[in-house]
């Protein structure tokens, strides 16, 4: 019986991770043991400062390159870029909840170790290079949210959309380990490189491939289901419609960053010998989300639905950077479109929670009229949200997708990228009606809505870096693109 | 030798698919819990024969022992048991039952058997195979695997703190939840006068339905 | 067991489990009848990796890991999702899937 041996772990590489994930497991004991009932919003500014102190702490490690705990987690310039991006998320989703909770009388103190919990699920995915560890990545972000969408117990809906999302997303994870098991057993492994380089030892049309196509697939339809493109998006509006709006917010770029990042790896890692076979059906599936996400928003009257089904119309513009991802141009369109979105629809749906009273939606496009003229900021600052999803210049949203659009040409995809302009300009009604409900219609009577100090902040932050980005992009084109350099394709 | 062992698998199928099909067609949900139970024992009977003696145990312990017990409990709370009378299958079952269907038949079983698997040939009668046990699985966890069994143990703490947060009952008591014996008096009111008393809610989700149905 | 039954016999019998889960995930009215299809599924797929594990490589681990680690996350699902019915029918008086519909839009 030969001694325990523990390999060389390097800490340093899961820095942030560590970070996240051991604040997170303290601030649950901090906040059972000290922090009292009602004073809740103490926790919230703790796991903002552990988001933070996680991002410091990511800073050294700009420009490393390297992997541990035996190959099976990686640390390079686009994982700790995306790293940022999801804990900016994270970030400005609590921001917005400190007083959304209490507001609802939903505040409970576990609601915010939670979203850290769900941040490192996100982290994990970014810096997975084994199947299995992609797996729990995908699992520990998955079941947070399920808990977390069932947060605002007092709506009816609430638990209804957490039960939809959490019985479609079992599903889609047995799917996914089906599919990972398909893939182990066709090349004896889980790590990514490993598979990469027994699908590059053989030709195409080799019948050996089929098993490990069959497990592709499979994993595929997964991580559509995770990303909200079509056609396995029909779960989306509902569940975004009943859960906490902050919880909405933090989903519809959370998991789409994490879920795509982690596509990104197993697509170029594991299988960019065979893109002959995924990158016909991915694009089909991203033209198609594109369409229906963009036609399903028209009909929607509710503001919240209607941002649901923005938000899979954005998976598809974020798509297009993700299968060109072999090229330079791919991972910072990426990058570049996640972090965009993120301002933009994490703005946007602050400026919901503004809207929305005790206990009572205000999502309907009627209760935006005549915004300008009861709350002026929060109509402007809506306004550049929407401005900037729907991509006019000279706001990020407009970069974005310029940046999205020119990669996918780039990339040998010219239709798919014309698509993308068609759809684009469908976008626009939608959300120009927004925009023209807010300042050419008279208010209807209501009480100007009451912006909170976390709220102002949150919008101020996402308007401000919405605007910023648009008109001085370059200090960000450089960042993505060191960023994506390592992603050798 | 051979034979006895292609008997026991097979008995063991059919006894696993059985159960499975059961579970998904019976009327009874406890019965389906039950066949599900029968199920797992199938498959922890397979992991035996297969040599996965840990995980034939894990099985046993972990499935038999907790989520059927954890599948019980909430039938039992959910009072909904026998089902006799109600649609245990939604509408759209024979679409499903189809796409099920080929799916195995066209996709998944074409594929595993015309798959040439390299399979490597089993040493010689009398030799003794070199499996990987307890002891094996145990040293992967702390080091092949380190990661993944510390995610593994996040994973674990967020679903406990989630079905607390989830089933608290504080946070149950500020939507006025019924006893049983209050319910059964409500149900009793309910057949008594008009169909149409609200099921037990408080005031806020009423408001949002009238507001729902004024959209439709 | 090795040279008694071919490893695609083994195989077979998960992708059947499979399908049946899948079919009681989709189409059953009542939500825990629903997790347990979802119970099934994840059961046929450690069923294809202890079968990899034994014929490929018994000497290795991974198989038998990533068995275990499907079963952790499959108690913590199933915990999460039985709360959540629980939950539910605190709320709707009911588990059946379909009557459960308030979020149209």
């Amino acid at each position: 019986m030969d001694a325990l041996t523990i390999p060389p772990v390097d800490l340093g590489l899961i820095a942030p991770l560590l970070v996240v994930v051991t604040w997170a497991t303290g601030l649950l004991l901090v906040d059972t043991f000290f922090i009292p009932v009602g004073r809740k919003k103490l926790t919230g500014y703790l796991a903002i400062a552990g988001l933070v102190v996680a991002g410091l702490v990511g800073l050294p490690l700009w420009g490393v390159s390297g992997s541990t705990f035996g190959g099976m987690v990686r640390l390079d310039p686009f994982a700790l870029t995306l790293t940022w991006v999801f804990l900016l998320i994270g970030i400005l989703s609590i921001t917005m909840s400190l007083d959304y909770l209490p507001r609802q009388d939903i505040e409970q103190g576990e609601y915010y170790p939670l979203i850290m919990f769900a941040v490192s699920g996100m982290i994990l995915l970014a810096q997975g290079a084994d199947l299995i560890v992609l797996f729990l990545g995908i699992e520990t972000l998955s079941i947070t949210l399920y808990i977390l969408t069932g947060f605002a117990y007092p709506r009816l809906t609430s638990e209804e959309a957490a039960m939809k999302y959490l019985v479609l997303g079992a599903f889609a994870a047995g799917f996914f380990v089906y599919g990972i098991a398909l893939i182990f057993g066709a090349t004896g492994s889980t790590r990514l490189s490993e598979i990469g380089a027994y699908a590059a030892d053989r030709d195409l049309g080799d019948t050996n491939l089929t098993l490990l196509l069959g497990g592709a697939a499979m994993v595929l339809i997964a991580f559509s289901f995770k990303a909200a493109l079509a056609p396995f998006h029909m779960w989306i509006p509902d569940v975004y419609q009943g859960s906490p709006t902050p919880v909405a917010a933090f989903m519809s770029v959370g998991t789409k960053g994490g879920a795509l990042a982690a596509l990104v790896r197993l697509l170029f890692e594991a299988l960019p010998t065979l893109n002959a076979y995924w990158l016909p059906v991915l694009a089909g599936l991203t033209a198609l989300t594109m369409v229906v996400g963009n036609l399903g928003a028209i009909a929607q009257m509710d503001v919240k639905r209607m941002l649901a089904y923005s938000s899979i119309g954005h998976a598809g513009y974020v798509m297009l950077g993700v299968m060109v991802a072999g090229e330079q141009r791919g991972p910072e369109a990426f990058i570049f479109y996640i972090l965009v979105y993120a301002l933009s629809n994490l703005g946007a749906f602050a400026v919901l929670i503004a809207l929305e009273h005790q206990g009572e939606e205000a999502w309907q496009l009627d209760d935006f009229a005549g915004l300008y003229q009861r709350q002026p900021l929060l109509a402007v600052a809506m306004a550049i949200f929407m401005f900037s999803l729907a991509g006019v210049p000279p706001t990020a949203g407009f970069m974005a997708k310029f940046y999205a659009l020119t990669a996918a040409w780039e990339g040998g995809l010219p239709w798919l990228a014309l698509v993308g302009v068609l759809t684009s300009a469908i976008a626009a009604f939608f959300y120009l009606r927004v925009i023209i409900r807010m300042f050419m219609t008279e208010p209807e009577g209501e009480p100007a809505p009451e912006l909170n100090r976390g709220l102002t902040i949150d919008i101020v932050v996402a308007a401000a870096g919405t605007i910023i980005i648009g008109l001085i992009p370059a200090p960000i084109f450089a960042l993505v693109e060191r960023s994506a350099v390592a992603l050798g394709g | 030798m051979e034979v006895v062992v292609q008997i026991t698998f097979g008995v063991i199928a059919v006894f696993i698919l059985v159960a499975a099909a059961m579970v998904v067609s019976v009327r009874n949900v406890i019965h389906a819990a039950l066949w599900l139970i029968a199920c797992f024992f199938g498959v922890g009977a397979l992991y035996m024969l297969l040599e996965a003696e840990f995980l034939a145990v894990v099985q046993v312990l972990i499935y038999v022992g907790a989520v059927s017990v954890l599948i019980l409990f909430a039938i039992m709370l959910t009072r909904q048991i026998t089902g006799e009378g109600v649609r245990q299958l939604t509408n759209r079952w024979p679409v499903v039952l189809a796409i099920a269907t080929l799916l195995f038949a066209t996709v998944l079983a074409p594929t595993l058997i015309n798959q040439q698997w390299n399979v490597p040939p089993a040493p010689p009668l009398g030799t003794p195979e070199p499996i990987a046990g307890p002891a094996e699985l145990g040293r992967g966890f702390v080091n092949e695997f380190l990661i993944q069994f510390q995610v593994v143990g996040v994973l674990l703490t967020v679903a406990l703190i989630g079905a607390i947060v989830i089933a608290y009952e504080e946070r149950a008591r500020r939507r006025k939840v019924l006893t049983l014996a209050e319910e059964l008096e409500l149900k009793r009111l309910r057949e008594q006068t008009s169909p149409t008393v609200p099921a037990p809610v408080e005031a806020e989700p009423v408001v949002q339905e009238s507001r729902s149905a004024s959209e439709r | 067991m090795l040279n008694a039954v071919p490893l695609p016999a083994v195989l077979t019998l998960a992708a059947a489990l499979f399908c049946i889960g899948l079919f009681g995930a989709l189409s059953r009215r009542n939500l825990i009848g629903v997790l347990m299809g979802v119970e099934l599924m994840l059961n046929a797929v450690n069923i294809n990796l202890v079968a990899f594990w034994r014929y490929f490589e018994a000497r290795y681990i991974t198989g038998q890991t990533f068995a275990i680690f499907i079963i952790a996350v499959a108690a913590a699902e199933a915990a999460v999702g039985l709360a959540m019915v629980i939950a539910v029918y605190r709320h709707y008086v009911t588990v059946q899937a379909d009557e459960i519909d308030r979020l149209r839009g």
